[in-house]
């Protein structure tokens, strides 16, 4: 009964008026940052932090959560209109989406996305409410060397299933780890790595680095090919909502898809992209008549875009019930409960249910004025593209620096983030992925005071790490995680002849 | 095809992990039972060169991924330059000043080439988003030059 008692309490706080207009404010700027390509969520969830300062934390989490569930409905517009992913979780969706429209079904095609993409993102949230707590239960149990193994297996998974190179996100992880590192020791209360400047005793602020990796690299990759004005695909859209035969051909598919994109969801690293790609290929296998996909099939954008939806709910269980976040955007959250002094992680549940519940049952009602204003509005949001990218340029402009000196009020952390920004414009420009940077520079304190502690309890026996079941389990999965390329590697070959 | 910039990377990777673990010894290693500050990055740093000297043969060798190309790198090169100057002028001359100047550039790249358009709207977009941070989120930015607007 526990259950139905705490998703009502849930709506209690997710109801009151300020947080109604949260959602509302998220689902607005996630479908509209979804729609245009040059922006994805963890930029716009990083720009948006300085905004919640004042907030309280429910608030702050309603308002960023809903920017990222609602990119996932916004992406799917221009890919179907367009041909345009808006956001990278997308791209499958322009497939068949895009086809579609071609053939004069674009509205089916817009309706069937939104309609999955309520669909699947309602179940998630249930699915959420119903394992995190359970989750938490199990985390709480955790010692050191649990939360050792833990957060490391959440790097090398964030590390192992980027779609970038290996190497490099390795070699990034021991960048964010080495990050993390600067200013006072945890353990010992050293300084390292602060070149003698007062300002790095405190460590370098995450938002700053986020801000510079996210936000302002993407700006300077979007300066060298600005993208002009969009081509919109003319096309009437009467009857978005999807025929008798569109629904038949489409529950399975849907139910499939978001089946994928929950359990991909909670691994980190996982989340939209994967799953989506997942649940197409899934898809082209079950389906009756594979030859269709890429040809306007409406099963190839039912699935991926329910699947999208179902990771980005998901992506939150373990942010939420472990600390580990799983993808740049999720990582922003993360430090948006730490501005306020929230501590994610198994506690959180037991300490601060009310920001739990509320930002679930805000969840439901995101995803539903999702709906509302995805169907009927569809035209507003295409134009959308019309302005011009300068306007939107300098207006990121303007909010970084502003973000950036106002965390201190210092125009050295404007610096700083210049410094960020051109470190990922030239990794993004090399293929170093971000996500295992970030995860590390998170991580990287508490790995390596658990580590410590470890250590400490075995009397330095590193076999206190296999010994112990959770952690033995874990350090399996890490094993098993390094053994994707080689099983990757063996199923390009088993597929080539 | 030996694969340059992954060359160049790995080498100066390698070169930043020599310098952890210098200071990583020097804020003293300790042991396994004990490890002390330096315990942590002396590992990072061992990674990191370890790490970079695959890199560095697979780069050299080409069997790295090709890199992106850099487009009309430029304008970014502007841009940075830009903003490092915003960083330096920002307290001195002021908010608003500082953002004119850093709107007119960011225009300006992008390919606005009517100097009304540039200088009307990073005039208005600065004085708004000064009043608006200042005074209705509370937000404190720097006044400089321009104090006497209170």
């Amino acid at each position: 009964m526990d259950f139905f008692a705490n998703q009502i309490h849930g709506f209690t706080i997710a109801l009151s008026p300020w947080n109604l207009l949260y959602a509302f404010v998220g689902a607005v700027l996630g479908t509209a940052i979804g729609v245009l390509p040059g922006l994805g969520p963890a930029t716009t969830i990083a720009l948006l932090l300085p905004v919640t300062y004042t907030m309280d934390a429910t608030s702050a989490v309603i308002l960023l959560a809903g920017v990222y569930y609602g990119a996932m409905y916004g992406g799917s517009t221009t890919s179907i209109l367009l041909n345009i992913p808006g956001e990278a979780s997308s791209v499958v969706t322009c497939l068949d989406g895009y086809q579609m429209a071609r053939k004069g079904r674009a509205g089916p095609a817009l309706g069937i996305s939104a309609i999955g993409s309520f669909i699947a993102g309602t179940i998630g949230v249930f699915l959420m409410a119903m394992v995190a707590p359970a989750l938490a239960r199990f985390a709480l149990k955790f010692g050191p060397a649990e939360y050792s193994a833990l957060v490391f297996c959440g790097l090398l998974m964030a590390v192992y299933l980027s779609e970038e190179s290996i190497l490099k996100g390795l070699l990034m992880m021991m960048i964010g780890l080495l990050l993390g590192m600067v200013g006072i020791d945890p353990v010992h209360g050293e300084e390292r790595f602060t070149f003698g400047l007062l300002r790095l005793t405190d460590g370098i602020n995450f938002i700053l680095v986020a801000m510079g990796l996210f936000a302002v690299s993407e700006l300077l990759v979007n300066l060298e090919t600005p993208a002009g004005a969009a081509d919109i695909f003319k096309t009437s859209l009467k009857g978005i909502l999807p025929t008798r035969e569109d629904w038949r051909k489409c529950w399975a598919p849907l139910f499939r898809g978001t089946t994928i994109g929950f359990l991909i969801g909670v691994l980190p690293g996982g989340g939209a992209i994967i799953s989506s790609f997942m649940a197409y290929a899934v898809e082209k296998k079950f389906s009756k008549h594979p030859e269709e996909f890429g040809q306007g099939a409406i099963e190839g954008v039912a699935s991926p875009e329910a699947a999208n939806n179902a990771a980005s709910t998901s992506s939150f269980i373990p942010l939420l019930t472990l600390g580990i976040p799983g993808n740049n955007a999720i990582a922003m959250l993360f430090v948006a409960l730490m501005i306020h002094g929230i501590q994610p992680g198994p506690l959180l549940l037991t300490e601060h249910p009310n920001l739990f519940w509320g930002v679930i049952a805000s969840m439901y009602i995101g995803n539903v004025m999702l709906l509302g204003l995805n169907l009927p509005l569809i035209g507003l949001w295409v134009r959308l593209l019309k302005v011009p990218y300068h306007f939107l340029a300098v207006l990121i402009v303007v909010i970084v620096m502003i973000g950036a000196y106002s965390l201190k009020n210092s125009a050295f952390d404007v610096g700083m983030i210049v410094i960020f920004g051109v470190f990922g414009y030239v990794a993004r420009k090399n293929g170093f992925p971000f996500a295992p940077c970030v995860l590390a520079m998170i991580l990287g304190r508490t790995l390596e005071q658990s580590v410590q502690q470890a250590l400490k309890i075995s009397g330095a026996d590193l076999m206190i790490f296999i010994e112990r079941p959770i952690s033995a389990t874990l350090f399996a999965l890490i094993v098993l995680v390094m053994l994707i390329p080689i099983f990757k590697r063996a199923w390009k070959r088993y597929q080539i002849p | 095809m030996r694969n340059k910039r992954d060359v160049v990377a790995s080498v100066l990777l390698i070169m930043i992990g020599i310098a952890v673990i210098v200071w990583s010894i020097r804020l003293q290693v300790g042991t396994l039972l004990r490890p002390l500050a330096g315990f942590f990055p002396f590992l990072v740093g061992f990674g990191i060169i370890a790490l970079s000297l695959i890199l560095l043969v697979q780069g050299w060798l080409g069997r790295s991924k090709a890199p992106k190309a850099y487009g009309r790198w430029q304008r970014p090169l502007i841009m940075v330059a830009g903003l490092a100057v915003y960083s330096v002028i920002l307290d001195p001359l002021g908010y608003i000043p500082s953002t004119i100047f850093i709107a007119a550039i960011t225009l300006r790249i992008l390919g606005v080439m009517s100097w009304k358009v540039i200088s009307l709207s990073s005039l208005v977009l600065s004085f708004s988003v000064y009043f608006l941070f200042t005074r209705l989120l509370g937000v404190e930015l720097p006044a400089g030059v321009l104090s006497f607007l209170g």
